[in-house]
């Protein structure tokens, strides 16, 4: 069964801020790629930029996936994959209120991740029940 | 990466249970309420006289003796500035959406259902009590809870049967309650002379605070890191065994069994309780006793499951192949390495007497480990879900057969299918629930340093 994670962060309003949030908005496919491949757990993941109230400026990046199974234990894989813990650290280098203390190790990536994510295991609608693994046996991807 | 070997823990500060398993045959595991820091110091400081450390004591066994488990609201009760800084399944404790997605208790394990009614987050400390003898174990029994009391803290009856608290069956011992020999095998705690060692049995991926972990046990800095240092986090778990089901189900079921490969009646119960577990109720593993039970290897460690790839000796679902995969290829990155906990369990509550099957009895589950979510969680969600490797394909969505939760389809398959030679696989449609749990909390067994660091002068 598949589970949501909406990671909602807030960022910082100054030009370096923003311009580092645009580049990761431009970049995300490319940079999450290789390792969401490698999980064969995500469906789904996009990363959104929410605009100001004014129209001006980003107020947050919000970054958006379907997975399976349980969360916790699979963020050690996404915490181990340094492309990936990348992507991460970098969202939260830019928050607005950034984690304290800072993320250095698992715990504290897993702390961030949960504080900010918006929803909770029963709160996805799904279509089909099976998992990546499932639909990618049953549709092999061509060579 | 250096190859410089880091140096091991000094066992003086880590809590015994963590490090060597106990062999004393009685034990009472107490559960606490604190009211407030000074009497939660006050009472961990009458246990400390008590408290075992990992320190080898040669010829000179205590004949009691106790360790001390603290809950997040437990240590936040000494430690109100760690707030926040322990891993998020910790905090919101095993009961949360976000563990109950991989523990799945639903039912009568439902949550909402859990010690015996009691507060689920009131839990701050678990007293883990040991002795020798049976009055070994009652005068220190007596001894914490005349610190309790004197101290203003609060004892949960967890049970609703007996004295309400969660005493070892003592007759029981190594056997649990569906027959089955137990605690057979635990990691080798080895520690690792290259650092770059990933092998999941090694020791600094059970305590906190060391390197090179895949598990990364946290937290690992900070305040936080420093309180936890050496310690090792504890998923108790109490799981009532409905002795009454498994017996139904192996008379229910043997018949098949029959018809498919001969024998007697008791003869196919025995050989599907096998089945189920991987392992005859001697201890003996399918994989080297694969037609009867042999007391040669009812204790035995040393094999594996690659060699059965049809599953002709070992179902796939079979609860010990699940649990311990071995050397079962598992899914690369996200299921590799193969998490493995310290099992330092033990049975509650008489055995029934059939046709009686009343009671309250069951396993008192003690599972070490440095990563609650990377390793007990993980555990868990394999074995309420078998996706965690290819022999599961294509529908990667059966359950252990013994301890899974029943989470009704499509989000699993509860049927359970048993391979024989030369003949079609035997398969039963539909598994029932053989566990309930009791209760769950999580703990972190702290250094005995932090121990007395709390504990004040």
């Amino acid at each position: 069964m598949a589970n949501p994670l909406t990671l909602y962060v807030p960022i910082k309003q100054d030009p370096i801020t923003q311009a580092e949030a645009k580049l990761a908005y431009a970049n995300f496919v490319s940079s999450v790629q290789h390792g969401l491949d490698g999980s064969h757990i995500v469906h789904y993941a996009r990363l959104a930029l929410i605009p100001n109230p004014g129209g001006t400026g980003i107020l947050a990046i919000c970054l958006i996936t379907t997975f399976d199974g349980p969360m916790n234990p699979y963020l050690k894989f996404f915490w181990n994959n340094g492309a990936l813990q990348k992507v991460f650290s970098g969202l939260a280098a830019i928050a607005l209120n950034p984690p304290n203390p800072p993320v250095t190790d698992l715990t504290g990536f897993e702390n961030f991740i949960n504080n900010n994510n918006l929803n909770n295991p029963n709160d996805l609608y799904n279509t089909y029940p099976q998992t990546v693994r499932q639909i990618q046996g049953a549709f092999p991807h061509p060579a | 990466m250096t190859n410089t070997p880091m140096p091991p823990p000094d066992p003086r500060n880590v809590q015994g249970m963590i490090l060597r398993g106990y062999t004393h045959p009685y034990s009472c595991h107490m559960l606490f309420t604190f009211a407030g820091r000074p009497g939660a110091a006050g009472f961990i400081r009458a246990l400390l006289p008590y408290l075992q450390s990992a320190q080898d004591w040669g010829d000179n066994k205590p004949a009691r003796m106790l360790n001390i488990s603290l809950t997040y609201n437990g240590i936040l009760t000494f430690e109100p500035a760690l707030a926040g800084q322990f891993p998020t399944e910790f905090q919101q404790g095993p009961w949360s959406q976000g563990s109950q997605a991989s523990l799945g208790d639903t039912g009568p394990s439902d949550p909402s259902l859990w010690w015996n009614g009691y507060a689920k987050d009131a839990i701050h400390g678990i007293v883990h009590v040991y002795g020798n003898t049976a009055d070994a174990l009652d005068s220190l029994v007596a001894i914490v809870s005349q610190a309790a009391q004197a101290n203003g803290v609060s004892e949960f009856l967890p049970l609703k049967s007996g004295n309400g608290r969660l005493e070892e069956y003592a007759p029981l011992r190594d056997f649990i309650h569906f027959g089955y020999h137990d605690g057979i095998d635990n990691p080798a705690l080895g520690w690792p002379a290259n650092p770059a060692s990933t092998d999941p049995s090694d020791a600094n991926n059970f305590l906190i605070g060391y390197p090179g972990s895949a598990f990364s046990p946290g937290p690992e800095t900070g305040a936080a890191g420093k309180f936890a240092k050496d310690g090792c986090y504890n998923a108790f778990r109490i799981l009532y065994q409905d002795v009454k089901a498994f017996d139904q189900f192996l008379t229910d079921n043997a018949p098949k069994v029959v018809a498919a490969i001969g024998g007697s009646q008791d003869q196919a119960m025995e050989w599907l309780a096998a089945k189920l577990v991987g392992r005859w109720r001697n201890g003996s593993p399918l994989i080297l006793s694969p037609d009867a039970p042999d007391p040669k290897t009812s204790d035995a460690t040393k094999f594996g499951y690659s060699g059965d790839t049809a599953a002709l000796k070992c179902p796939f679902a079979a609860h010990s192949r699940v649990a311990n995969p071995r050397d079962e290829p598992t899914f690369p990155g996200t299921d590799t390495p193969v998490p493995r906990l310290l099992r330092r369990g033990m049975p509650y509550g008489a055995p029934p007497a059939p046709p009686d099957y009343d009671g309250e009895r069951g396993l008192i589950g003690l599972f070490l480990c440095g990563a609650l979510a990377g390793q007990f969680e993980q555990l868990y969600s394999w074995i309420n879900v078998n996706n965690f490797s290819d022999v599961f394909s294509p529908n990667l969505d059966t359950q252990d057969a013994l301890i899974a939760n029943r989470i009704p389809p499509p989000a699993s398959d509860p049927s359970f299918t048993i391979p024989i030679p030369n003949g079609n696989p035997i398969k039963i449609p539909s598994l029932p629930q053989f566990i309930v749990t009791r209760g769950t909390a999580y703990g972190l067994l702290p250094s005995m340093a932090t121990l007395r660091s709390i504990a004040g002068p």
